[in-house]
């Protein structure tokens, strides 16, 4: 495989390509959207987290002056969807039965938004309200009432996989640990709420803009409910301020209500959601209890993991399925474990809707996973980063692969090299020596180390397309289905274009997605877009290429094997005096041959074969895995419990080859931060009886630039087989190491254990105080 | 009357506007819907996020907290007036290059941050860069670039490479 | 939503006067808006008229000298506080306060009369001008009456101005010599409303080192600003040590009056009293003794 220094395109640090649009405020996004006539639409909400919905009056509302439309749940026909075919358990608006506080009943279209507010005002609702599960240990028991009347226990997904032989494993053991980890309810955290501006240019066309990560969830879901053919479905997709899974990937109550408006009235209709409405109705992170036992041998080997995990789901299915596998897959990594078993559980609860988050799954048990190694390192007088280095997996030789006992496949793994350059950089040995107590502040330092699946396998659509068409001055358009939402795939799409065909950044124009002309995509999710809609676009550029190497070979009247094209140009191979710019063969190769245009397709295949099974865990959820190490220093404020990271933090990134390097940078800065440290020191949704009680950004805490460790990105760099040039997933893995690290690290400083996230102050107080008070005694 | 329209005379990106505007008519509704300059973001309206930073009369404020009337009589500066026709402020130039800019849409908020700033502290310390920027949340960068990339603006700025 | 309402922007004290003397309770005033507007916003405040103060360019001053003290004109931004060199050198208390007082933005637009308007108890100036005596001017038509800061809140988002007075000026004395002033709060980001706060101010007399006079003021922790009396009598009269310390802030956490909120229980809070109270104290001595 070629280095990174034979690359000329990637491989090397480079701007995005939608950078400038976007430090100009030129970028639209769905909000900024505006069409003649429009009218703004707001969605009725339900004051009850569960109670049968009697009647709905909407005769005021539409009496209302200024209002154009209003819907109902009933005007859906039936309609339900889901993530799965056998999990589609959702109405576009609450028809018999409202599950969460605050789900949509009813939507009105008005002339303004204002007048459609106080439209909602006057729908009257009959309810009668149900008793409401806000716990999923109680809604398991026996007796407890049904969330969704057809799912008795109430359980939304459950799994029971056994690899090896725990018990034996157990039994065998110098030291076996049970402890037990809670992860919290966590908002995705995007500022842009979701947003939709929904238009029927004729009864039969739809078209629609909308806040929406991946536009072929939408594109299927909006046909099946309005009965349209797909080729009648047009999803836009303008800018996208930010993602991380859920919310963005599928549906709200909004997106359908904003359609059916827009039908009702034959006008455009527009729809944003207030931080209010994301912030109580959107999806979450699921809250998740874990009961993890580990053996280990006397000089720390892992022998066996057992699970118990219990997931609040919420209200809907959504992709609980998914997450809950994911809570227990990626367990066998980056540590070699010989056993491995789980019993995992996912819960339908009254709550707002659980689903898919950056470092989706993972990121709950390598938590507990990784503050337990050491808690495990503590007792046996094993060093945090020697425990990790004893446990972790070699970096397979060229060829071959190393398989987990869940049969995961792993053709690098850079976690070794990623422990040992952190460990380096952030100088653990003399700072573990450094005094930790200064007044009332103790300083500590935490490791851990972590892996994330790269390009998720799923059953279903799982393949990325792409269309690279060459224009006839040599600049070249690019069309995938694959979304950027943020995290900077549109630049390294267009740098593979740009590498295969020889050109320089700026010749590639990606096209944003539109589902009337770009390839059908699964979407932005599971760290995809880079291995296969990477995948796809190689090979479409190498197809173009193939094109214009024939038509060249041609002109040099040698065979296409003998000619190449390099540098913005293309020439024979073993004689350079025969070439010709690059615009030069694109101008020929289109004028000479009349009507030929150069397109090139190319389709991905690493996501599709041997998909996971749920039921039993095997299957390999993704082509590849990436591996993280990383280090946080703490102050913690012995008073009052609040703790800090200090500048001092350092992540090592196994992400293959990083095809931009300064968008790894600066996603693993994000992951490690805003889903990591985040999650580790502040963010909570605090909920009473299904309500939250904290839906606003001022008392839902996320830390912000005075509160961010200028974190060090290492790139380790491992070259994976599978992946385009090499590349892995960047960025998701780092969500996952930064909560143990950071907990590991308060451990240090304090010498206690914070087993639920967030260890927010008072949490932190009250266990510094039982602390003091054993020591006491 | 409630709700009458009152006259709002004021400059927007240099430009003199003189509108009959609704009294609760916040200054990014105005920006935004009115006068169709979409690059002031909308993202809490609880003056959380500063997504809707603006200037006025030299001073970074969120517009999301301001009633478009108090804004008579005041010079407006909003992302669109940053740039000198195609050529970039040197902050935007420094977000671009460093890599600060991923989804983009705190990105209008945070520029006019940093201007505001560097407007007024042509050489801040990286403390005083953090203590501006606490008003511009983002999702997805970790703020490192971003505190960078003012420092590297700054430096530009004051005529250095 | 914002429900509608009839607008003035009077430019004049007068002017604000005589619509405040027309209107009455119908009418709210805005200055900077920066909480007003977040309450507006939630439709939780409806109004007829409102009085947008603003644009009174005569209540936007800092003026001092050392007889009077320090004069600050109700319209003055929180910024303009925050960088005032004068307040700085001779209120320093006042510029830390404002400091981590939300984010700059909000302080460049938001003004100190209307914060103190506002009557929120987590607001951060009110207890630190308690701790240093100031007193607040308040005009109507009929005329002008000064109050101390203190007496001004009444309950939780209440304060002490009638229908037809409005806010125009906080005075702040000079303190005497040998005083220390520091504010201190529990923040779990900056710019963050403090969990709890407290404002401590102590004055020694010059030979013995003995706490002539002490104020502590807490934010937070009640339903108004509130002033732990019971806590500043721990320290007077005697020669301060870091048990007194931790009495006061013992004796101000069973002053206040606290409830669970939700970023801490009523016993968290509790116990950040006695910490804050210490360190907002300790703060004042070392500077009331380096004077």
């Amino acid at each position: 495989m070629a280095k990174q220094e034979e690359y000329s395109v990637i491989g090397h640090p480079m701007p995005r390509v939608d950078a400038k649009v976007k430090a100009t405020g030129e970028a639209k996004y769905a909000a900024d959207i505006e069409l003649p006539d429009m009218l703004w639409g707001k969605v009725k909400r339900s004051p009850y987290a569960h109670a049968r919905i009697l009647n709905i009056d909407t005769s005021k509302a539409e009496r209302l002056p200024g209002v154009k439309a209003v819907t109902t749940g009933k005007d859906f026909g039936g309609f339900k969807w889901g993530w799965l075919g056998t999990t589609r358990d959702e109405e576009p608006l609450a028809v018999t039965k409202v599950r969460y506080i605050y789900e949509g009943v009813a939507a009105v279209a008005a002339i303004d938004e204002d007048i459609a507010e106080e439209a909602c005002e006057l729908i009257e609702v009959e309810y009668e309200s149900l008793p409401g599960l806000f716990d999923p240990f109680e809604a398991m028991q026996e007796g407890a009432p049904l969330v969704h009347e057809d799912c008795l226990g109430n359980i939304t997904s459950e799994y029971h996989w056994n690899f090896g032989d725990v018990e034996k494993a157990f039994a065998e053991s110098y030291l076996v640990r049970e402890d037990n980890f809670k992860t919290p309810r966590m908002a995705k955290g995007y500022i842009e709420p979701p947003a939709i501006v929904a238009y029927w240019p004729d009864s039969n066309h739809l078209t629609v803009w909308a806040a929406k990560g991946s536009p072929y969830f939408p594109y299927r879901i909006l046909g099946r409910c309005f009965n349209l053919p797909l080729n009648k479905v047009r999803i836009i997709q303008p800018f996208i301020g930010a993602d991380f899974g859920g919310t963005k990937n599928d549906m709200v109550n909004g997106d359908f209500a904003a359609v059916m408006l827009a039908k009702k009235t034959g006008k455009p209709v527009k729809i944003v959601y207030t931080q209010f409405e994301e912030l109580t109705t959107c999806t979450r992170r699921h809250p998740v209890w874990i009961t993890i036992k580990t053996g280990v041998t006397k000089d720390g080997k892992l022998k066996a993991i057992q699970t118990k995990v219990v997931a609040d789901g919420g209200a809907y299915t959504r992709m609980s399925p998914l997450s809950l596998y994911l809570m227990g897959v990626c367990l066998t990594l980056p540590y070699e474990l010989p056993n491995f078993k789980t019993d995992a559980y996912c819960v339908f609860t009254n709550n707002p809707s659980s689903a898919a988050m950056r470092g989706h799954g993972i990121y709950h048990t390598r938590f507990a996973a990784d503050v337990q190694m050491d808690m495990i390192a503590e007792e046996l007088g094993i060093d945090p980063v020697e425990i990790r280095l004893r446990n972790a997996i070699e970096n397979p030789k060229p060829g071959e692969i190393y398989h987990t006992v869940n049969n995961l496949t792993v053709g690098s793994c850079g976690v070794k090299e990623c422990i040992e350059k952190t460990a380096e950089a952030i100088n653990w040995q003399e700072r573990k020596e450094a005094e930790k107590i200064d007044g009332s502040v103790a300083r500590g330092l935490g490791f851990a180390a972590g892996t994330y699946l790269s390009g998720a396998r799923l059953t279903g659509h799982n393949a990325c397309a792409a269309v690279v068409r060459v224009c006839e001055d040599g600049t070249v358009n690019l069309l995938t289905g694959a979304s950027d939402v943020g995290q900077g795939s549109d630049t390294v799409m267009s740098a593979i274009v740009a590498e295969v065909l020889g050109l320089e950044l700026k010749d590639v124009e990606i096209k944003r997605v539109d589902t009337d002309y770009t390839p059908a995509d699964p979407g932005s999710f599971g760290s995809r877009v880079t291995i296969y809609a990477g995948e796809a676009t190689k090979r479409a550029a190498e197809d173009a290429k193939r094109q214009l190497l024939e038509f060249a070979a041609r002109q040099f009247d040698v065979s296409p094997e003998e000619v190449d094209i390099k540098d913005k140009k293309a020439f024979v191979k073993i004689d350079y005096s025969k070439s010709m710019p690059w615009w030069r063969l694109v101008r020929l190769a289109c004028y000479t041959t009349p009507g030929n245009v150069i397109i090139g397709h190319g389709v991905s295949t690493r996501g599709v074969g041997r998909v996971p099974d749920f039921d039993t865990g095997g299957g390999d959820i993704g082509a590849s895995y990436s591996f993280t190490a990383e280090a946080n220093e703490v102050e913690v404020d012995l008073e009052t419990g609040v703790v800090k990271c200090t500048d001092n933090s350092v992540i090592a990134h196994d992400c293959g080859l990083p095809l931009n390097p300064t968008a790894v940078e600066t996603q693993v800065q994000g992951g490690a931060y805003h889903q990591g440290v985040a999650a580790a020191l502040y963010e909570e949704f605090k909920m009473d009886k299904g309500l939250t009680v904290n839906p606003n950004l001022v008392d839902y805490k996320r830390p912000r630039a005075y509160e961010a460790p200028m974190t060090k990105v290492i790139h380790v760099i491992t070259n994976d087989p599978f992946g385009p040039f090499g590349a892995k997933e960047a960025s998701e893995g780092s969500c996952c190491t930064a909560p143990p690290a950071v907990i590991n690290a308060i451990h240090d400083a304090t010498g206690v254990w914070i087993k639920e996230l967030p260890a927010q102050p008072e949490k932190v107080f009250w266990a510094l105080k039982e602390k003091r008070g054993k020591e006491q005694r | 009357m409630k709700g009458e329209l009152k006259e709002l005379k004021f400059t927007v990106n240099g430009e003199a506007y003189e509108l009959k505007v609704k009294p609760k008519t916040l200054l990014v509704d105005l920006l935004r819907k009115e006068l169709k300059l979409t690059g002031t973001k909308q993202g809490c309206l609880t003056s959380a996020c500063g997504a809707c930073t603006v200037i006025i009369d030299g001073k970074a404020v969120k517009s999301c907290s301001i009633l478009a009337l108090q804004a008579n009589g005041h010079e407006v500066t909003t992302i669109e007036g940053v740039a000198d026709g195609d050529k970039l402020h040197p902050i935007q130039e420094a977000f671009i290059e460093h890599g600060a800019v991923e989804c983009g849409f705190c990105t209008p908020g945070r520029v006019m941050s940093a201007k505001a700033l560097l407007d007024e502290n042509p050489t801040p310390t990286r403390e005083e860069i953090r203590e501006v920027m606490q008003s511009n949340l983002c999702a997805d960068e970790g703020y490192v670039k971003y505190i960078e990339a003012v420092e590297i603006a700054a430096k530009k700025m004051q005529g250095g490479s | 939503m914002i429900k509608d309402f009839e607008y003035f922007a009077p430019k004049t004290v007068e002017e604000a006067l005589s619509l405040l003397s027309q209107y009455k309770e119908e009418a709210k005033i805005i200055a900077g808006g920066q909480s007003l507007l977040v309450v507006m916003r939630q439709g939780l405040l409806a109004l007829e008229y409102l009085l947008d103060v603003k644009g009174i360019s005569a209540l936007d001053y800092i003026n001092y000298d050392d007889g009077d003290g320090l004069r600050i004109g109700a319209l003055t931004t929180h910024r303009a506080i925050e960088k005032s060199l004068i307040i700085q050198r001779h209120f320093k208390v006042l510029s830390e306060m404002e400091r981590n007082l939300a984010t700059v933005q909000t302080r460049n637009w938001g003004t100190i009369g209307g914060n103190l308007c506002h009557g929120d108890p987590a607001g951060d100036p009110a207890p630190v001008f308690i701790a240093l005596k100031a007193k607040l001017k308040l005009a109507s038509l009929g005329g002008e009456r000064i109050i101390d800061v203190e007496e001004f809140s009444k309950d939780y988002l209440e304060v002490a101005l009638e229908p037809d007075e409005m806010l125009v000026e906080i005075q702040v004395p000079t303190p005497p010599p040998h005083t220390g002033t520091a504010y201190e709060k529990l923040m779990v980001m900056k710019g963050d409303m403090g969990i709890v706060g407290a404002a401590v101010s102590i004055t020694l007399s010059p030979g013995d080192g003995v706490c002539q006079d002490a104020r502590i003021a807490l934010s937070n922790a009640a339903s108004v600003p509130l002033r732990a009396g019971e806590a500043e009598r721990q320290l007077i009269g005697k020669v301060i040590n870091d048990d007194l310390l931790a009495k006061a802030g013992e004796v101000a956490s069973v002053e206040a009056d606290l409830t669970a909120d939700v970023h801490g229980s009523a016993e968290y809070r509790r116990e950040m009293v006695k910490v804050f109270v210490r360190r907002a104290a300790r703060r004042a001595l070392e500077e009331a003794r380096a004077e």
